[in-house]
Parts: structure tokens; sequence; C-alpha cells
């Protein structure tokens, strides 16, 4: 009977998970919505002058940039994570954890300090000028240039690269690599026939965490002086006051990103990459002696120290020189509200992800336009999102302005716009693929095989959630909670134009100081923000060492 | 459908939303009380939103407070941002006052229609004419000038004569200058074009452009240390760089800011090119009257005296005390335009900066 098929066949695909993850998507999708729409806009003069004059020039520089960082930021954190997950070395346990806290530094802030350190009155050119008499070529010294955002880019974004696929190497791959050293491979050989045609798919989850972070980054490329699409949208924006082209400029990005994505799905199709055996078992790492050893930790160190120590010592130096005039009892307020809004934040996002991540296991293409729906903001610089936001909340408060009159709010029909409500929503929106892609890593490594039993033993999808599939990836949802939790605190254009009167946070605090040119005092809420994201990155590590014990 | 199924899900995104409303009530009773406040208990706030956010701001604010009892609520955010804001919020705005650093923008605000005129005496003998909206829908509260700067050892500032000489032949790869994406130099530009017509300023823009030492980076600051370190020789700058340079508390930045001399330029023709920061109060606004008392406060003399003290921009009340080091520089002519008309040239100059490679 063809009715009470469809019936069934409603019944099977609307259950609860699928209704909330519509209605979420719907929500988070509505201001991306408005901002694509502007596409099909008629273009006006500006868009012209823009096609005409800055369009190749700006396609042409994205494209070196995040081709560039990209493809160092692989480099180095696939050799950092093989060195530590496959040997054993000096400082090796240290290093584990400690190569992952350049994360900790929102690389706009790493582009002040560098730069000023460099700068003709920075600490390096004084030294070599005062103490040798050396005055260095300015062209090569200085880092505002496309070669100074590579590096900056490349020091302080590793990391994603680095902890999926070390994860990665001593997780999943510890089996072949075993194996391969039965046969009598040599490392080497391992390397690049075993290890690194296996962790692919880590490593591609890890550069795309880069490239998007690259693609949508103002504060570097804008301090930098680089012609970046990002920039363009900016310009436009500033410059021509024209909100329209900034906002098709943006959509054009999200066009580029979204087909990047199905590039990499296609580059992956027919490929599962579950783990065979039931149990993993870690990597014996191999002890390194003589030269290597040595080589190995001061390898470390030295990348440690560029992408770490020395920005943090730098900055509380000039901490130092600041901090009477500018430490105030306020800037406790700026850290609780940081914090607070941050972890709020947060938590829907991850509850979300859940709940996206687990209707997502079937890999219909439903489920896959849904996912990847939620996770597109990530490609949007924060400013475009944050008008969508703003015109969708002015929208809703005009809408609910009755009902606002009707329970005794006098006043004008301003609710949820002048609140921390506006500014969650867009946080939610912009870092939902942080959150999700963690759970959805965290899904994909365990694979189908224990749900598809608990399901076929005769389990619900909501039973089989809680006791099975929960339970295995908690770990990918902390590490998920804890990424997104760090970049929302470093985040910066939304909370400049979304946060309701009186709210600072530590990153527009420090945006603030840096964009008067006072980089000393904008040394102290950059240190909270490294605090805030070094105790997170802290706990990651424990948590993640408890779990292996 | 077994409600297991539903519940869960549901019961989680109940959960969330109720943290979120949570959050948001709270924000919500905040600003309910300061609505109904104005009404019952009549206390008295302005709202502002701010792209002028030195310290000595939040001082003169503190101060303001203590005079009148009147609160002062900030956002501090990008010029282009907050007016977008602005012009989306329309009558729902809480904003009461817009502050910015630059004629260009606050004539673009006027433009977007998010400002309204103020009719203040006080306001009217604390800043001349020029530095005013025709309309009196911005005030100016500081004025910077944009100069030449020069190598005291390389250069004689007889050498030096007008914006205009910098494109000829005797400083070809001796200039330097921040990128287009500054405001301050869209501004520049487009006063050119107010005063000498977009041809003419197109012609300047090239022979510039072709004068550079490197390609424009960095801000103001690091053109005077580019000078210093040799890179060239004359760079634009804006004269409280040089003030806060040599006040800085880092030794080296205060050598860089006395081996550096400031010119102001065009002297015997247009004068030297100065822009504004300045407020404006909005359309929409709810507390009208506490904002025109904030600028009638902002331009009086004690707040501009601290102004100039501390950030050493120059005041716009004639009466206010001028700091030594500014006094060193000396007295000097001013262009004479009017300072909406860089809002209006600064498409048209943005233009000639994208055509003439001025990146």
């Amino acid at each position: 009977m063809p009715f009470k098929n469809v019936r069934v066949q409603i019944k099977r695909k609307l259950n609860g998970w699928r209704i909330v993850s519509l209605m979420g998507a719907a929500a988070i999708l509505l201001p991306i919505l408005l901002v694509f729409l502007s596409i099909f806009d008629a273009p006006n003069d500006n868009w012209l002058q823009i096609k005409r004059y800055l369009i190749k020039d700006y396609m042409v520089q994205t494209l070196w940039l995040t081709l560039l960082t990209g493809l160092l930021t692989t480099f180095l954190g696939v050799s950092l994570a093989w060195l530590v997950a496959v040997f054993d070395f000096p400082g090796k346990r240290f290093f584990r954890w400690a190569l992952v806290l350049p994360l900790a530094i929102p690389p706009y802030i790493a582009a002040y300090t560098y730069s000023t350190m460099f700068s003709y009155t920075g600490i390096i050119q004084k030294t070599l000028r005062n103490q040798w008499g050396i005055l260095p070529n300015q062209d090569w010294i200085t880092l505002s240039s496309m070669r100074g955002a590579v590096i900056i880019f490349t020091l302080f974004l590793f990391p994603y690269v680095y902890l999926i696929t070390r994860a990665y190497f001593e997780k999943q791959s510890a089996s072949y690599i075993e194996n391969a050293r039965l046969l009598g491979r040599r490392p080497i050989s391992i390397f690049l026939r075993v290890a690194l045609p296996l962790s692919r798919p880590a490593i591609a989850g890890g550069v795309s965490l880069v490239v998007f972070e690259v693609l949508s980054d103002y504060g570097v490329t804008n301090y930098f002086g680089l012609h970046t699409i990002s920039t363009a949208i900016f310009q436009t924006w500033f410059g021509m006051y024209d909100v329209e082209s900034a906002m098709r400029l943006a959509a054009w990005l999200m066009m580029i990103v979204v087909g990047l994505f199905i590039l990499e799905r296609f580059l992956r199709s027919h490929r599962a990459y579950s783990s065979t055996t039931s149990k993993s078992k870690p990597l014996t790492p191999r002890r390194l002696n003589g030269l290597p050893k040595w080589s190995a930790s001061i390898v470390c160190f030295s990348i440690w120290s560029f992408s770490f120590l020395i920005p943090l010592v730098q900055l509380m130096v000039w901490a130092s020189w600041t901090f009477e005039t500018v430490w105030k009892a306020d800037f406790f307020s700026y850290l609780t509200r940081t914090l607070y809004v941050a972890a709020l934040s947060t938590c829907i996002i991850m509850v979300f992800s859940l709940i996206v991540g687990a209707v997502n296991r079937s890999r219909s293409t439903f489920s896959y336009m849904l996912s990847k729906g939620i996770t597109a903001g990530y490609s949007v610089p924060g400013a475009i999102i944050a008008i969508g936001v703003l015109s969708l909340f002015l929208q809703l408060d005009r809408g609910l302005s009755s009902v606002y009159h009707g329970i005794g709010f006098g006043g004008t029909p301003v609710v949820l716009s002048l609140t921390a409500v506006m500014l969650v929503s867009g946080y939610v929106i912009r870092f939902m693929a942080t959150g999700y892609n963690a759970v959805d890593t965290g899904f994909e490594r365990v694979g189908r095989k224990y749900s598809e039993a608990s399901r076929i033993l005769g389990m619900g999808m909501t039973r089989t959630f809680f006791r099975i599939d929960f339970p295995l990836i908690k770990g990918a949802v902390i590490s998920g909670f804890i990424l997104t939790f760090v970049e929302i605190c470093k985040e910066l254009p939304l909370a400049l134009l979304l946060r309701p009167f009186n709210f600072d946070t530590l990153a527009t605090k420090t945006y603030q100081y840096a964009s008067n040119e006072q980089i000393y005092e904008a040394s102290i809420p950059s240190l909270l923000i490294i605090g805030i994201s070094f105790t997170s990155v802290y706990i990651l590590q424990y948590l993640d060492r408890s779990e292996k014990r | 459908m077994n409600y297991r199924t539903l519940f869960a899900p549901l019961l989680t995104t109940v959960l969330t939303a109720g943290l979120l409303a949570g959050c948001g009530t709270d924000k919500a009773k905040e600003t309910n009380n300061t609505n109904a406040g104005n009404v019952e208990t009549k206390e008295q706030i302005v709202n502002i939103y701010s792209a002028r956010s030195y310290d000595v701001d939040k001082l003169l604010y503190e101060q303001f407070t203590k005079e009148t009892g009147i609160k002062v609520n900030i956002v501090d955010g990008k010029a282009e941002e907050l007016i977008e804001r602005l012009k989306r919020e329309g009558e729902s705005t809480e904003a009461d006052l817009f502050l910015t650093v630059d004629g260009g923008v606050l004539n673009n605000a006027k433009q977007a229609e998010i400002l309204q005129p103020v009719s203040s005496e006080t306001i009217e003998q604390n800043v001349p004419k020029q530095l005013r909206d025709s309309e009196n829908q911005w005030i100016g509260l500081s004025t910077r000038a944009r100069v030449i700067v020069y190598s005291k050892d390389r250069v004689k500032p007889e050498q030096l004569s007008t914006y205009e000489d910098l494109t000829s032949a005797a400083w070809k790869g001796k200039i330097l200058v921040r990128p287009s994406s500054s405001l301050y130099n869209q501004s520049l530009l487009s006063s050119f074009i107010e005063l000498n017509g977009p041809e003419k300023a197109e012609e300047w823009s090239k022979g510039f452009v072709a004068n550079l030492a490197r390609t424009p980076e960095g801000n103001d600051r690091d053109q005077a240390k580019a000078i210093v370190a040799g890179v060239g020789d004359v760079a634009l700058m804006n004269t409280y760089y040089v003030g806060l340079l040599m006040n800085s508390k880092d030794t080296e930045e205060v050598k860089v800011g006395e081996s550096i001399g400031v010119f102001f330029p065009n002297q015997e023709t247009t004068g030297t090119h100065i822009n504004v920061s300045g407020a404006g109060v909005t359309k929409h606004s709810k507390n009208k009257d506490n904002a025109v008392k904030l600028i009638e406060f902002l331009t009086g003399v004690e707040a501009q005296n601290m102004v100039t003290k501390e950030n050493f921009e120059f005041p716009v009340n004639a009466k206010a005390e001028i700091p030594e080091l500014l006094k060193s520089w000396g007295t000097f002519k001013t262009q004479q335009i009017d300072l909406g008309k860089l809002g209006e040239h600064n498409a048209a100059a943005l233009e000639i900066m994208n055509k003439t490679g001025w990146k």
C-alpha cells in the first residue's frame, strides 16, 4: 500500500534527531543565507571597479598565501608529529604536548609582536645596531610582506596539523608501522610508503583548518598590507562604503571554500578509514641514539621557541613596561566575560554537533549537505557573519516588538539585539565547524559497526547514542570543546561588532590598543588570552594522558 | 514515533535554549532597567558608539560622569562597522553619540542619515566653524595634521616645500608612506581632488607612487623608523605620532622621534592637510540632551587641555593650552576646505589609488 509506505518512510526518516538537526541548521544557515543571497542582487558600479582593478591581484595573493602556508604547515606539522610519535629522544615527553602551545597565541597578536621585534626599534635590530654596529637591510628584516605572513601563519597554525596527525600516528597506524618494522623497512621508507598515505585524511583535516583560518583572516593580512580576498571584502566595505559588494565578495569566498570541501570529499570518496582491530595498540616509540638523538631535541626546541617561548617572553617584557598604566580592575570583568561567553557558545556548539554528527553517520547526501551547511560559517570572515546576524536579530526584534510590549518591556523594541545573545549566536555560527569536525572525526574513527550492531539488536537511535556512541567518542568531544573554546576566546571581529554596551572582551581590548599603535599596552590583554588558551591546551593534554593510562 | 527518540534531542535543545535565554534575560533586564529608568527614576545615561578609543577618552568620560552624574556607556569598534550597525538598527538604536577620527567618515555618517543636527551655543563658541559640519551634524573634537617628516641628517627643511613637490625627480626612491588602506592617505588624496580636481590628483598620485622608496607597508610610526633606518628620506605622517614616539617608554623610539623633523607643507599655497576627529548625535538618540552635554564637555577647555597633553593632537578650542612640543613645531596655515568633502571624494580617491598602483 503506497500510502502506508510513505508513512513508514517519513516515520523512519523524521525522528527527533533529524528534526532538531534541521531546526538548528535553519537557525544557523539563515544569517549565512542572507550573505549568500547578495550574489543574486544586480552588481553596482563599485563591483565593476573591483573586478577591473582588484580581483585578479587579490585572487593571486590569496592563492599564494594559502598554498605556501598549507604546504609549510603540512611539512612542519607532519614531520614533528612523526618525530614525536615514532621516536624517543630527550625532552620528547615535554615537546609532545608543548608543540600544541602555539595555538594559544592568536596569529594577529603574533604578527604585532614579531613585526615590532623585527622593526628598527625592536630588540633584534637594536641589539645588532648597538652591540655590533650592524645595520641590516630593511627589506630583508621587516616582516610586513607575504613572506612575513606565511612565516607567522606557519609558526602559529601548524599545531592543527601536528595535533591531528600525531594522534593518528600514535593510535591508528601503530599496527601498520610495527608490521612494516618487522618486515625490515627503514624508518624513512615507513614514513613515506606507509604512514603518509595512511594518514592522508588526518593531514587533510588539519590542513583544511589552517586553510580556512588563513582565508578568513583579517588581522594579520591587514597589518602586513597583503591583498587577499578577505582584505578586499573590508576595503570594499570601509573604502567604498559598499556593504552589498562586500557581501558579494564574501559569498564568492564561501563558494570557493565549499568547492574545496567538495573536492576533498571527492578525493576521499570510496575510502573508509576506520580501524580494523577492536582495540588499536599504541605505538612503541623507538629510541634514538647519537647525533639524531640530540638533533631531534634541538629541532623541537627551536621550533617551540619561535612559535611560543620567544613571543611570550617579549610580551611579558612589554607587559612589565606598561603594567602600572594599563592594569586596572576592569580586566577582571573582561576576563570573566570572555570566559562566560566562550563557554556558553561552546556548549551549544558541542551539543548541536553531537546531534548532527549522529544524524550524519548515515552518510546520505542529505546529511552531508546538512553537515557542510552548518559548518559554512568558518569560511566567512567574522565581520560579514556579524552583519548577517545583526540583520536577522533586528528583524526578529521588530517582529517581536508587540510581544515585548505585551509583557511589559517599555521603551524601544530592542531586546535581543542589545544582549549577549546576539554575540553568542554569532560565535555558534562561526565556530560550528571546529566543534563539529572534531565530533565527526570521532565518529568516523569509531566506524559504524558498534552502533549498527546495537541497532540490529533492537536498540533505538537515542539509546544507541548514549550507551554506545557517546562513550566511544568522548575524547573527541572534549578536544573539540577545548579547541572551540580557545578559538572563541581569541575571536575578534564578531566580538567587535555584536557586543552590547560596555561589554569588552580581552580580544576587543587588545584590538583597541593595537589599532592605536599601542603595541606595548596591548601586551597585557594578549597575555591574558594566551593564559586562557594555555590552560585549555594543558587540560587537553592532561586528559589525553589520563586516557592513555 | 517513539517518545524517547523525540525526547532526548529535544530536551537537550530546550536546555541549551534555556541557558541561552538565561544569559539573555540577565542582559535584557539590565537594558530594561535603563529604559524604565529613563522614565521613572531619571537615571541619566549617554550611550556611545566610538571608533576613537584612547585611554585619555576613558578618563574624560569618568570626569564627565563625576561632574554631571550622567553615566557613559560605550561600544568601541571600527567606524565603518558602527555606521553599518547604526544604519541597520534604525529607530531601534540605543546609541546616542557616534565618535570617530576622520572627517570623511563623519561625513559618510551624515550621508548615511544616521546623525541629526544639534544647536548649542556652547559648542558653537568652543569649536570654530571650519571644524564643524555645516548643519552641526558632527562637531570636531581634535585635529591632526598630515605632514612631511624628514631625516634631520640627510634633508634640510629648505629642500621641502609642498606635497606636489614630492613628485619631482629629486625625491625619486626616497619617499615612504603607509598603504592605501589607511584612511589618512585616502583623506589626503580626497583633499587634493577637492582642491585641484580629479585629474591633477591622479597625476600627483602617479608621480608620488613612482618616487616611493618601497612598497607601502606598516603604520605611521613604521615610516619614521624606516627614515632613521635609511630606507627613505621623507615620509607622510600624522603629527601626533611624532609626539607619541618622543614620549615613548622605549628609548629606541624616543631616539627615532628625535632624529626626524616635522615640516608643514604648502604654507605658501593651499595649506597643510588637516583631519578631524569628531562626534555626532545619532538620529534616533533617546538621550539627546545628555549627548549634547557630553559634546559641550569634550570641547570645553578642561577636556581639550587633556586631549592635547596626553595624545599630542591639536585642540579645536582656541582657548586650550598648547604643550611645548607642539609649540616647538610652530604655527601653520591649514587647508581651507569643507572637511565633509573628504568623505564625498573618498570613493574617487580610492579608485585613483587602485589605478595608480598605490598598494
